[in-house]
This record gives structure tokens, sequence and C-alpha cells, in this order.
């Protein structure tokens, strides 16, 4: 058995005799050394052999410590702390070498967290791609896309992935998973002050073994709760906690939409076929204003649901039509994907070779594998 | 004593969950109305993407951000002469598109858009209000002002029954007269795996009024640009259409298919 030996530096004097309590109380972990002083940590808290580092951020020298830490303990974990967690400030620290950041004054689960549960940042320190799932009007199957292509994913790799339901009236991604949470995107706006993405992992629920989600508010007037500037937050911190983030926003080019979509690497627009032919205009009529990005046309793609008969002629007859690129489509399997929401379930796994299963498929390979020209293949 | 002014009838059409029919349906009561005799205006308030200028295949010289702009400058101004015109056989009304260009849809304030609402309907008999499906500031201030909201829903699986309840709860919460809110179901027989009995009951609400799926006769009429009411077919998707109207013009239009539409809802209901 791993001994979890901690050694806490903590230049506040009630921080110190608060936090040493904390993890006294906590199972699985020993308090073994704890300094006020940095320069005393570095020169006497070997004789301790701590594996786990509790290092106060707070500490105006922190970049230049992290450093002398490193040095001195290679093969410690070194977790920082602080009062409040910025996402430029903890990507350094990150990048210095640091674990995680964890917001004191920290709960025993959050410290369990940052010690167990959260030992697999992005690879390499490595920030998440985060994509964005647009649609001109509601009903474009983008829930179903979302939830079905997240589970692809982490299949495919192993990557860890996270959906953050931000279709704040009527996000649908809880029922999809037929999860009932006990916190949502309402809970951690609220909290995002005190919160680092070691505690906001909390708020996530997971559906599968790399996949979780943040699920969306459960009733409409609440979007209210819900601030554009705290969205921001927790899209920056899910950035540092997964690989991939995937996140659903309200129909149309709404604060929410827009924000999200200017903090992704990747803007799907996704649009349901569904015989009308005016989708072709509401996703002209997107793209006016997704034009305006100088880096369009590597950042916003199209992604179209219920394409029947779903072939490449298809596929290239739309691309004409609308004047762009299409780069995935997607059968319509209202019967499978009804009957699987229904039941809480969701198609993939129902019917694995299903041809909707298959371009989903093909869509996680063509994301995971970040291919950068677009009509390559079908 | 100055001329009495009256106000026409607003009637909103809206819904929680996407794709509904609330396009179609309002087209074809404004059709219908219009048809009837009555002056109608059409106003559609899914600012960023209507569909109704594309469904009727219109060439708009000016839109909602005309109304706009002419409302906040004169607002005892005549808007009439700034709607477009939609007319087939010998029927029309009018109809205030929305905006040419997305940008402009994200920056109408809903203020200007109900004053130009005020504005019109000292004009016409009715005004009917096509909307998007969510609470927005917007929408709040035309459910308002409405005189009568149709909350249209469809059976189809239970994320989407789901926001209907929500819905439907929401709208209650903002204490409206009961006979303000009507709920009405379209596509009612549509594949599905639920029964209608099962969403009345979480709903905890009767439909006020049920139009069947005719997704062959639907999806003619978006094709052809001519509503339903007006392209001559008589099919029963049409007649429960008429039959919609006049419930909610107290005219009691009756036809042999109405009647067996009763019975075939009292069997449900029963």
């Amino acid at each position: 058995m791993i001994n979890n030996n901690v050694m806490l530096v903590e230049g506040n004097r009630l921080y110190l005799e608060q936090l040493s309590n904390i993890i006294r109380e906590t199972e699985t972990v020993t308090l073994v050394a704890r300094f006020r002083d940095a320069k005393d940590a570095l020169g006497q808290g070997m004789v301790f052999t701590p594996n786990i580092i509790l290092l106060d951020a707070d500490n105006p020298n922190i970049m230049s410590l992290l450093e002398e830490f490193h040095r001195v303990y290679p093969h410690a974990d070194i977790i920082c702390t602080g009062e409040k967690w910025s996402a430029e400030s903890s990507s350094l620290y990150v990048n210095a070498g640091a674990k995680c950041f964890l917001v004191k004054p920290f709960s025993s689960e959050e410290l369990l967290d940052a010690i167990f549960a959260f030992s697999k940042p992005a690879a390499g320190g490595k920030e998440a791609k985060v994509m964005t799932f647009f649609s001109p009007k509601g009903k474009s199957g983008k829930t179903t896309l979302i939830a079905n292509l997240a589970m692809a994913i982490s299949r495919k790799t192993n990557a860890s992935v996270g959906i953050i339901d931000a279709d704040l009236q009527f996000g649908d991604m809880a029922f999809f998973f037929n999860l009932k949470p006990q916190s949502t995107i309402v809970e951690a706006a609220r909290d995002t002050d005190f919160l680092s993405p070691v505690s906001l992992n909390s708020y996530f629920v997971p559906v599968a073994k790399n996949v979780s989600i943040l699920c969306g508010t459960k009733e409409p007037s609440l979007i209210d709760k819900v601030s554009i500037h705290s969205l921001e937050t927790i899209i920056n911190m899910a950035r540092t906690m997964f690989q991939y983030v995937l996140i659903d926003v309200p129909a149309g080019f709404n604060p929410t939409s827009i924000a999200a979509a200017e903090m992704s690497d990747t803007t799907y627009i996704v649009t349901m076929l569904n015989g009308s032919g005016f989708e072709v205009q509401h996703i002209q009529r997107s793209m006016d204003i997704f034009t305006t990005w100088p880096d369009y046309k590597k950042r916003v793609k199209i992604i179209l649901t219920r394409v029947e008969p779903c072939t490449i002629t298809a596929k290239q007859q739309m691309e004409e039509l609308i004047g762009y690129p299409v780069v995935g489509i997607i059968p319509n399997a209202y019967l499978d994907v009804a009957t699987a929401a229904d039941d809480g379930r969701m198609a993939l796994d129902l019917k694995p070779n299903s041809p909707l299963s298959q371009r989903i498929n093909y869509l996680a390979g063509r994301i995971t594998k970040e291919k950068q020209d677009n009509d390559d293949d079908f | 004593m100055a001329e009495e002014q009256i106000n026409g009838v607003i009637i909103t059409f809206f819904s929680t969950a996407s794709a509904v029919g609330k396009t179609l349906i309002s087209i074809n009561m404004a059709s219908e109305l219009a048809r009837e005799g009555y002056s109608v205006c059409l106003a559609d308030f899914d600012l960023q993407f209507g569909d109704i200028r594309n469904y009727l295949r219109l060439n708009p010289e000016y839109t909602i951000t005309d109304l706009c702009d002419r409302i906040k400058a004169d607002s005892g101004s005549s808007l009439m002469p700034m709607l477009t015109t939609y007319a087939y056989e010998g029927v029309a009304f009018q109809v205030i598109p929305n905006p040419n260009k997305l940008e402009e849809a994200y920056n109408l304030s809903p203020e200007a858009i109900i004053d130009v609402l005020k504005n019109l309907r000292m004009q016409y008999d009715y005004i009917i209000v096509d909307t998007t499906s969510m609470f927005s500031v917007l929408n709040l201030a035309l459910l308002d002002i409405s005189t009568i909201v149709t909350f249209l829903g469809i059976v189809d699986f239970i994320p989407t029954i789901k926001n209907m309840k929500i819905g439907n709860e929401t709208l209650r919460t903002l204490n409206y007269d009961s006979n303000k809110i009507r709920l009405v179901l379209n596509r009612s027989d549509s594949k599905t795996h639920i029964q209608l009995k099962d969403v009345v009951s979480i709903l905890g609400e009767d439909f006020y009024h049920i139009l069947h799926n005719d997704f062959i006769s639907a999806s003619e009429s978006i094709a052809s640009g001519i509503p339903l009411v007006l392209n001559g077919q008589d099919s029963e998707l049409t007649q429960e259409l008429r039959a919609l109207v006049a419930r909610y013009t107290n005219k009691g239009y009756q036809t042999t298919g109405t009647q067996k539409k009763n019975s075939w809802l009292s069997k449900i209901f029963s």
C-alpha cells in the first residue's frame, strides 16, 4: 500500500491550523510535516519523506518555489492551494510542475479528489479540445449527437470527456442518460468563485468510465442563475479537467451560445434536415455571423442530422447548396433514438452497428485525429 | 366624444419544444381568418430564423426592423403601408416578416416590438404571432399582450414531453386566466411509443384541441407555398384547422368532418 504522507506548507497561521485539522481528519492520508516558511520546508521537510506537498500559492514567490520544490522533491506530487482559482495562474502552476490547484479551505473529499480521482489531468498538462454544438433552431438532434459522440470519443481513445449542458432552458442531457443529478450547472455557477477544477469535478456526474456530465437547469427560470461570466469560468476549468469538452447550448444566437462558441476550438453548426428545405437558409444566415471570425474556416464546421439517404452524394449536394464543407452527416434513426432516449439510454449502446453508430464513430475518429482537410473521405 | 378605439385580438403561438408546427398552424390560422373576411396581420417573431417569409415566398420591402425604427421615431405613425401582403386567389392578409439580417434580429428591442403590436392591433381584427421555443424577454412580453396563447405540443418522445410539462408549469406560474392559455396537440397520431392519455395525465390537463398528423398534406403545402386552408384540398387536417379557428372566433363552424372528430375525441377522453 502506498502511503499518502502529506507535507503542508502554508504561510497563513490560521489556514495552517485549519488545513492541518482537515488533513488529520481525512482517512488514508497522514500529515507528516507542516511549515509556515517555505524555506524551512525545503531545507528540513525531506526527513519526513512526504510524497504529497500542499504548497501555498498565495506566496508571492510561488513560481520559483515550485521550481525548487520540484528539484528537492522530484517524486512528490505538488498540489497548489490558494484562496481563488484563476485560469491563467493555475495553468502557470501546472506548467511549472504542480499537479493541480485546490481552493482553501478545502474539504476532506476535495483533498482526496485532488490526490486520487484527479490523478489524470489532460495529457502532459495539455488543454482539452473544446467543442460547442450550435443549432440555428431547436430540434436539431444535437443532444443525441453530443451524448453519443462523447461516448464514442472516450471509447476510441480512452480520453476523459466532459459534457456541459448549457442549453439553459430546456437541456435534455440528464434525461438522455437517465440522471437525477444532485448538482447541476446552476450550483456550479453559483459556486464558481469558490471552485477549482478539482472541486468542480464533483459537480460532474459520471456516466461511463471516462465520460461525465455537468447537467443543465431543472427549470427555465433558473437560466438567470447562470451568468455568462460563471459559464466562462466553468468552461475554463473544464478545459484543464478533461481532454475533450462538448458543450450543448440553446438554439440560435444568444449570450450563452455566443460565449461558448467564442471559447471553443471548434463550433459545430448542427441542423436537422426536416424536409422543408429552409435549413439551408438557416445555416447560411448563421454562417453570415460566424464568417466575421477571421479563422472561421478552421473553427466552424457543419454537421447535418436526419440525412436520408445518408450517402456521400447527399453530403456533396448539401455542400453545394450551402456553399460550405459538411464534416459529418448522420442518418435518420428516429425510432432508435426515441426508444433509447425514452429509456434513458443512448442509441449507440442500443445498436452498435447501426448506420447511426457508424457515422458517429466516424466523426469521433475525425475529431480525435484532428484531420485538417475536409473532403478527403466520406 | 372621440371615436372609441377598438383593439384587435392577438393570438400567439408558443411552445417549449421546437418543430411542433407553430409556423404552419399560425400561417393557416391567418389564412383561414382572412378567408372568412377578417382583417389579419401575421407576425414572424422568430426573429433570427423565422420561416414565414420562406414558406409564403415573400420578398419583403420592409421588415420588423423598419417597423421598430418607425415606431421609435413616431409612435403614432401608420405602419400598415410598411407591411407585406400575401394574397392567394382573392384571399389576402398582411405579414410582418422577420429581419433580413440576423444581426438585426439580435439587436431589436422587445419594447419596440411590443409598441409595433400595440399600434397595429388598432388596425386589425386579428394579429397572429409566431414565436421561438423559449422563455425569452420578448416571448414573455408577447404572452402578456396576447388575448390568447396557443401552447402547442406534440407527442414524440419523452424529452419533448418533459419540456412541454416544464413549459406548461412555467406558464401557470405567470398567472394568466386559465382560458387565455390553450393547449393544442399537433400531429397527434405520429409514430411514437407514447400514449396520448399518458401525456394528458403528465400535463394534468386536457388538450383544448387536437390536430392529426398529416405529413403529406403539410409537406405539400410547404413545397407549394400555399396554406392548407387555401389550396382547395379538403384534407382532414384542413378541417381540423378550420374547426380550431371557428372555436377561436366563436362561430361554431360545423362540418361532418368536425362532428366525426368530436366523437373521436370523446372516445379518447371517455
